[in-house]
């Protein structure tokens, strides 16, 4: 019979003022494998119930001192686990039995009863307190998980936003960005660091989802993010390895969209990565000068060379600020289900006529939009302001191997199938490198070799004409034109030429000189490239990065001179 | 049900048509729709006519889709996908990884 319960032996209180009816519950009790307890009264039986573990009490209602209904009452309200009462009584009106039930009693059975049916009530009682028992321990458990895993999340929390932390925001380094987390963890993150110019590298990225998940793969990006700035790593690298590291971490289905962008303050030149962004906007004269879409793959999907991602440049002027969000922003929603939008966006900034303010008016207005709905996405909004003069709180250590400068030259010649099968300029790039650390140029050198190399072959080897390129739709066939002549072409080849030599009174100069095939070329002079143009942004900004470029021969052959000083 | 898949009866191409919103909700369902399909070096096709918007979540989706295929020598094409679409489409340069139209 006790098969269906627990196998500890259970604890009885009888309470009867009667000690014959005390002796037969007991003899009853006992023979069923019960403990009991007898007592005489309610006040007794109150005090034996705070005493003792009872598992079940059968009660009397008509006694001295306390009667049973106070003391079913007592019981009750001063118990926080399940304690079935049954109460024994040899009265029939239905009030008096209704008011059993009433002062708190599970049960009842009328005097006399038979033996087998208080057993049966008995058990019933105990199993349903079994059950009581059970979801109790199970509320408790799940009380105690809840506590732990809220005391690790914020343990947790605290060691994250250790690791990301790293706030370089100020009214003296010109970054400034706001972010609201929907919930504990951000899926969002912005990182930035000061770079070797002086400026800043600063990345924004976007994991998709949000929560525990998505921080997580913030974790490795932010290492490889610092160590590679305070490393002077070509930042292109650092996406390479970010992304290689977020393609082993993550599951197919998540990646981080991100943009990374790097100040050179040496050469006022902002170079953006934008993979998956929306379109990052430089903000001039209360305008929109330019807008940087996303040209690349996000991060964690397919693995890619440093070569693939495509670095969009644009000198800068003191006072342009830059403006990048995460879709949140754009994707914010309000209550009937509306979308925040570009449009919008666009609007502020349109009707915006103090840059100061530019902000703080967008994060208003996006507010304003979503008043009172739920926030469904991480909204992260930054704004850099190119200043003439800046300060950082924190000193970066560049962990920068020095090697004494020294004069070298080196060549390289690349026939068409060398062209034709991979790309050769990180190759270039990483020989240099090897021999002469360019500790402050690197960044403006890969620039200035990429777009040298890449006149050569587009209109030297492959005799492509850039005015193709002046319509958007032009620009797409010129592309696709450039595929076909490279695997068509037969002939043709590209030499650079590299040539260090040391100043006397220090520092050095660079010589890059990129020759091809070809027949020449005309090079639109660099002060006749207007805005607007798609083509000829290259040979503008190959002027402003060195110090002097040249076409030689017939046209065939540049030189550009790249001049560094000693830091002082 | 807001996820349908047809397959054609030589079993070289399969599509997927997605109504309404295409976000983590539909997780479980996208999912299933082409779990046990097998389309060797074909093409698995996402008709997406029908769907009025699409989050990072589905573009998430649409990765294990191409996983999937990939394993069968199969490819996938996005097709019918309205404007708005196409621009986060776009914006994520789906256009290196899937075939569009």
């Amino acid at each position: 019979m006790m098969s269906v319960l627990d196998e500890s032996t259970k604890t009885v209180l009888i309470v009867d003022d009667d000690s014959t009816n005390r002796m037969v519950l007991h003899a009853l009790l006992a023979e069923s494998g019960f403990n009991t307890i007898e007592v005489e009264n309610g006040e007794l039986a109150v005090a034996a119930v705070e005493e003792n573990d009872i598992d079940i009490v059968l009660l009397d209602v008509m006694m001295p001192v306390m009667d049973g209904y106070d003391a079913a009452k007592i019981i009750k309200s001063r118990q926080t686990r399940f304690i079935p009462i049954i109460f024994l009584t040899a009265m029939t009106d239905d009030a008096a039995l209704a008011r059993c039930i009433e002062a708190g009693g599970d049960d009842f059975l009328t005097k006399p009863y038979k033996h087998i049916i208080l057993s049966s009530k008995i058990d019933s009682m105990l199993r349903i307190s079994s059950l009581y028992k059970n979801i109790e321990d199970k509320n408790k458990a799940i009380e105690e998980s809840n506590f732990l895993m809220q005391q690790e999340m914020n343990v947790s929390k605290k060691l994250f936003d250790k690791i990301i932390s790293n706030d370089m925001r100020g009214e003296k380094t010109g970054l400034n960005y706001s972010m609201s987390p929907m919930s504990m963890f951000n899926g969002d993150i912005i990182l930035a660091e000061k770079n070797q110019t002086k400026g800043l590298n600063f990345l924004i990225g976007d994991f998709t989802g949000h929560g525990l998940s998505a921080a997580i793969g913030a974790i490795p990006v932010t290492d490889v993010f610092h160590s590679m700035t305070q490393k002077c790593f070509e930042f292109t690298d650092m996406l390479v390895e970010a992304n290689e590291k977020l393609m082993d971490l993550l599951p197919t289905q998540m990646f981080m969209a991100a943009a990374l962008v790097s100040i050179d303050r040496s050469n006022n030149i902002i170079s953006v990565v934008n993979s998956g962004l929306p379109d990052i906007y430089l903000y001039r004269n209360n305008k929109i000068v330019r807008t940087f879409k996303s040209k690349n793959i996000p991060l964690g999907i397919s693995r890619l060379t440093s070569a693939q991602f495509e670095v969009e440049m644009e000198t800068l002027q003191y006072g342009d600020r830059l403006y990048a969000a995460t879709d949140g922003v754009m994707e914010a929603t309000n209550e009937t289900g509306a979308m925040y939008g570009l449009e919008r966006l666009l609007d502020v900034f349109e009707k915006n006529t103090q840059s100061a303010v530019l902000f703080d008016s967008i994060l208003e207005n996006v507010a304003e939009f979503c008043a009172g709905a739920k926030q469904t996405d991480d909204i992260t909004l930054l704004e850099y302001c190119h200043l003439e003069k800046v300060e950082y709180k924190r000193d970066v250590e560049y962990l920068n191997e020095h090697r004494e400068p020294s004069d070298w030259s080196m060549q390289f010649t690349l026939d068409i199938k060398s062209l034709r099968q991979f790309d050769v300029l990180p190759y270039i790039m990483q020989s240099v490198n090897q021999l002469q650390p360019l500790e402050y140029g690197r960044t403006s050198i890969h620039t200035v070799l990429t777009e040298m190399f890449a006149n050569a072959l587009d209109h030297g080897v492959l005799k492509l004409d850039s005015s193709m390129k002046a319509t958007p739709q032009g620009y797409m066939d010129y592309y696709n034109e450039k595929q076909s002549r490279l695997e068509s072409m037969q002939e043709g080849h590209i030499q650079v030429t590299l040539q260090h030599e040391l100043h006397q009174h220090g520092g050095g100069r660079l010589s890059m000189y990129v020759t091809d095939s070809g027949e020449g070329y005309s090079h639109t002079p660099a002060n006749q490239v207007t805005k607007n143009q798609y083509s000829g942004r290259g040979l503008k900004l190959i002027s402003s990065l060195c110090t002097e470029m040249k076409v030689l021969g017939k046209g065939n052959s540049v030189v550009a001179y790249y001049d560094w000083e000693d830091e002082a | 049900m807001s996820v349908s898949i047809n397959t054609t009866d030589d079993n070289r191409s399969a599509t997927i048509r997605i109504n309404g919103r295409f976000d983590f909700s539909l997780h479980n369902d996208f999912r299933k729709s082409y779990k046990n399909v097998n389309i060797s070096g074909g093409e698995y096709v996402v008709d997406l006519g029908n769907t009025d918007y699409l989050d990072s979540s589905a573009l998430g989706m649409l990765l294990l889709l191409k996983e999937h295929a990939e394993s069968q020598s199969s490819s996938v094409r996005l097709i019918n996908f309205s404007e708005d679409i196409k621009e986060i489409l776009t914006i994520a340069s789906f256009d290196k990884l899937f075939s569009f139209g």
